[in-house]
Order: structure tokens, then C-alpha cells, then sequence
């Protein structure tokens, strides 16, 4: 399996040092949502004298650049993809292959995150220097966010690949794609953080893997997080990673055999 | 004029039928809309929670805002948008020929031949919420402002139409300049909040690369009653210029087409 990856690593490296400025541009989309929220937050903040429900202006600005990241971080484009391949009949010799097709995503979102990684980091240093960014963690925050990006990446790879065998039975998910992301719109932390929602709203967020994808590895990230809450959310982040990928299981396999009945 | 106005009404007539054989998919854009604007609203109403206003504006106004942000992006995607994609299509494969050999004004035709028809339901949503937010504002809204409206509304359309012929234009010498559409879909959400509230390098971006921001908040501060008839005058005299120089963009650009055989 190893030397498989490292197989596809390579491939993948060199298929994309062909799209370089392609890699560049889509970046922005990681970029451009934090950044208009970032500004909004500073103009209610500034109307509050400084402060909104115990964020200062630079807890804002921190927030959101550790959201900038962690949402480039988390980027998972499957359910676009999977259902362009079905229709265009791509999936098919895919399916012939030894490997699952998963693993063929796997490389390439691994790829894009780390060649586009250096310059979302300028872009983010830009962002920092423009609205007066202030870190308040502790080192034991950046040790935790570690294990809490990966978890919150797989998370949100595995839900993209739950959302994109839809595909199998529905044809065109783009309705399905925009309730998932509107959801995660609200409920990911990406118009406020979690804890300047209602209350009602808050307890529905904690209660889908949204924020689990975003807004958490974000407070983490910020120093926001009590150690005890830190481990807590770990927690929460695998077992929606546990559920992702036992619904992922079961719906590709129901899936298929939806597949091949169509004889496509 | 007329003979361009019916062929638009023809145009509009077939898009209709044709989105109409997919009926399904119709009612789900249109459940689509309903999530996305319910959403941004919900957005909004979050954010006045914590306070009565941003930057000067209070959540009435924010609502108009909104409203005039879904009006120009439905009109910008109800035409132009699928007119434009196909155009680049054309350049690709080379049957841009076969408009050019029709005897009407080629700019004309791949700007408005194709429509989104299902998209004129969210000129319709962003009209309620345009019209929600002004009962709020409880202001009265007279003849000249809901004049100055429309006008900086239909400018803030052209100003982004111009933009977008500028960057497909761009496709007779690059070939592929999806990405670059791309970018400019990122940028407009930025127009879902007043342009005054972000960091001046992000406001000259938005202003004068991607002018969606000026097209959003002029409409919505004129029928806040804080635009005069000037301001809108030299919004107009910006559009005129934009759109006259996106149009020798494009005529520069089609003496550069080659063609199919090419």
C-alpha cells in the first residue's frame, strides 16, 4: 500500500505542476468567505466599542484567519467531481482497477493542499498585518491542533464521498451539494463563532459534524479552548469520522450494485 | 430596437421551453434560491444580534442590501452568465463562425442568445426582500428615489456585464479563461455586505477590478435616501465608459478570432 502511494504521489506531483495557476485561483475560494466575515465582525465590534460577547477585535481576526486555514485545510471537492464522472461514464474503468477510486482522491486533495499551502500562508500574513491579529494560545494548542486538522480533514473528505455515491441514485446532486454547504454556512461557525450564535443554533451545531470540520479546529487553533474541551472535541471529531466512514462503506456498496443495474 | 427586443422575447421563448423539459430540476433551482437567500438572511439576522449597527448601517437597510445583492446577481445570471459560457464554448471549438455570419450585432447575440430562465425567480426573491427591508426602513420612498433605484440598479448591472465581457473577451487570445471566471464568482460574494465595511486594498480590488461591490451599494444607498441624483449621474457616466471600453475590448478581441479551420 505504501509503495502504491508513493506511486500515485509522484504521478499526482506531476500532473499537478501543470496546473500551477489553476491551484493558485481556486485557493481563493478558501480565502475570500473568512475574509468578508473577518470585515463584518470588525465593523459590528467597532459599533460595539471593541468587544462582542467576549471576542475582542483581534479574537475576530484570529478566529477567522485560523478558519481561513483550516477551511483550505479541509477542502474537499468529491461530491462535484464523483457526480461529473458518473455521468460522463469516467467512473466505469476506474471501477475496473484494482484500487478504489477513493484512494485516487486521497493523492490528489493531499497535493493540492500542500503545494497551495506556502502561498495561502503569505496571503494569510497579508490578512494578519491588515486587521490587528492577536494569538492567545499555548503551546499545548498547536500540539492539539495537529490531530485536530487531520480529523477534521478526513471528515469532511469521507462526508464529500458519503454526499457523492447520491450520485448513484439521484444522477445530479447539485441540490443536494447546496443544502450540505448552506447547512455548513450556518452551522460550521463560518457567519460567527459558535459561541455568538443562539443558543438554539448553538445546540444544533454541536449536534452535526459541520463545526467539527470548521469552526473547532479553528478555537483550537486561536487558543480558544480550555485543554479539558480541546480533548472533549477530539473526541467528537472521531466518532463523526467513525460514522462517515461506516455510512461511506455501506452507501458505495448499496450504490454500486444501483450502478451497474442502470447499465451504464 | 424592436427587431432586437423581439429577438431577445424568441430567444427567452425557446430558453423557456427547454428548461421546461426538465421540470424536476427546475423546482429544485428554485428550492435552491430559497435556501441560499434564507440563509444569508439568517446570516444578517445573526450578526444584528449583537449589535444595531455596521458601519452606519442598521439591519433594514442590510436587508435591502441583500435584496439588491441577489437582484443584480440574478440578472447577471440570467443572461449574461449562460450567454457567456456558451460563447467561450464557441471560441474553444471554433463555432463562433456561424454567429458571425448572422446579420445582427454579434456583441448583441452571444451576450443575450441563451438564459437561465429559471434564474429571473431570484430577480423575483431578491425583489420581496429589496421590498421586505423597505417596509422596515418604514422610510418614505418617493418617486425620485425609487427613480434613482432603478437607474443605479440597471448601472450596477451593466457595470458588471462589462466586466464580464472584458474577461471573456480575454478567451480569444487565452483560450481558457474559466478560472478566471472563476475568481469573479469568488470575489461577488463580497457584495452580500456594504463595500464601506472592508480594508482598503480589498476595497480597491472590489471597486475597480471586480466592480460588484460599487453595483450592490449604490442601488441599495440610493433608496436609503443617501445617494443624490449626481452620485448616480457619475455612476452612470462610469458605466457608459466601462461598457465602451469593454466593447472595444471585445471587437479588439474578434479580429483576433481565427475561426474553426483556422
Amino acid at each position: 500500500m505504501i509503495r502504491i502511494y508513493r506511486q500515485l504521489l509522484v504521478a499526482q506531483i506531476q500532473a499537478a505542476a501543470q496546473y500551477r495557476i489553476q491551484a493558485l485561483l481556486w485557493m481563493l475560494f478558501s480565502i475570500i468567505r473568512p475574509v468578508i466575515f473577518l470585515a463584518a465582525w470588525t465593523a459590528v465590534s467597532t459599533a460595539q466599542g471593541g468587544s462582542v460577547g467576549g471576542y475582542t477585535t483581534s479574537d475576530f481576526a484570529a478566529y477567522y484567519i485560523a478558519l481561513t486555514i483550516v477551511g483550505h485545510l479541509t477542502t474537499a471537492w468529491n461530491s462535484f467531481e464523483f457526480e461529473f464522472e458518473v455521468r460522463q461514464g469516467r467512473l466505469s474503468p476506474k471501477l475496473l482497477r484494482p484500487l478504489h477510486p477513493l484512494h485516487y482522491s486521497v493523492v490528489e486533495n493531499l497535493i493540492w493542499k500542500v503545494t497551495t499551502f506556502l502561498p495561502l500562508m503569505l496571503v494569510c500574513l497579508v490578512i494578519a498585518l491588515t486587521f490587528q491579529v492577536r494569538w492567545s494560545g499555548e503551546w499545548w494548542h498547536l500540539a492539539l491542533f495537529v490531530p485536530s486538522i487531520v480529523l477534521a480533514a478526513a471528515l469532511s473528505f469521507m462526508i464529500g464521498w458519503v454526499v457523492a455515491t447520491a450520485t448513484f441514485w439521484l444522477q445530479r446532486i447539485n441540490t443536494v451539494n447546496t443544502l450540505l454547504q448552506r447547512t455548513s454556512f450556518i452551522f460550521a461557525g463560518q457567519i460567527a463563532p459558535l459561541s455568538l450564535m443562539p443558543a438554539a443554533l448553538q445546540v444544533i451545531s454541536y449536534s452535526l459534524p459541520f463545526a467539527y470540520i470548521l469552526a473547532i479546529p479553528a478555537e483550537i487553533l486561536r487558543g480558544g479552548v480550555t485543554l479539558e474541551r480541546g480533548l472533549l472535541y477530539l473526541v467528537g471529531q472521531a466518532v463523526w469520522l467513525g460514522l462517515s466512514i461506516v455510512a461511506f462503506r455501506f452507501a458505495w456498496r448499496a450504490g454500486l450494485r444501483e450502478y451497474s443495474a442502470v447499465g451504464a | 430596437m424592436v427587431r432586437y427586443l423581439r429577438m431577445f422575447r424568441a430567444f427567452a421563448a425557446t430558453e423557456f421551453q427547454f428548461e421546461m423539459e426538465y421540470r424536476g430540476n427546475f423546482y429544485l433551482s428554485i428550492f435552491e434560491m430559497f435556501l441560499v437567500i434564507g440563509t444569508s438572511i439568517g446570516a444578517v439576522l445573526i450578526m444584528f444580534g449583537h449589535t444595531t449597527t455596521m458601519n452606519g448601517w442598521t439591519l433594514p437597510e442590510m436587508i435591502v442590501l441583500l435584496g439588491v445583492y441577489y437582484l443584480i446577481q440574478g440578472g447577471v445570471n440570467l443572461v449574461f452568465s449562460p450567454s457567456f459560457e456558451r460563447l467561450m464554448e464557441h471560441v474553444r471549438v471554433g463555432t463562433l463562425d456561424f454567429h458571425l455570419l448572422k446579420p445582427v450585432n454579434v456583441q448583441f447575440l452571444v451576450s443575450t442568445r441563451h438564459l437561465r430562465v429559471v434564474r429571473a425567480a431570484d430577480l423575483l426573491l431578491g425583489l420581496v426582500v429589496v421590498i421586505v427591508g423597505l417596509l422596515q426602513v418604514g422610510a418614505q420612498i418617493g418617486v425620485a428615489q425609487s427613480l434613482l433605484f432603478a437607474l443605479s440598479l440597471f448601472f450596477g448591472v451593466m457595470l458588471v456585464y462589462s466586466l464580464l465581457l472584458g474577461l471573456v473577451t480575454l478567451s480569444f487570445w487565452f483560450v481558457r479563461v474559466e478560472n478566471l471566471l472563476a475568481i469573479f464568482w469568488a470575489f461577488t460574494e463580497a457584495g452580500r455586505f456594504p463595500v464601506d465595511v472592508y480594508p482598503l486594498w480589498l476595497r480597491v480590488s472590489l471597486s475597480t477590478i471586480v466592480p460588484i461591490g460599487i453595483a450592490v451599494t449604490a442601488p441599495a444607498n440610493a433608496i436609503a435616501g443617501r445617494m443624490d441624483a449626481v452620485g448616480v449621474a457619475l455612476l452612470g457616466a462610469g458605466t457608459v465608459l466601462a461598457v465602451g471600453i469593454a466593447s472595444a475590448l471585445w471587437r479588439r478581441g474578434l479580429r483576433s478570432y481565427t475561426g474553426a479551420s483556422a
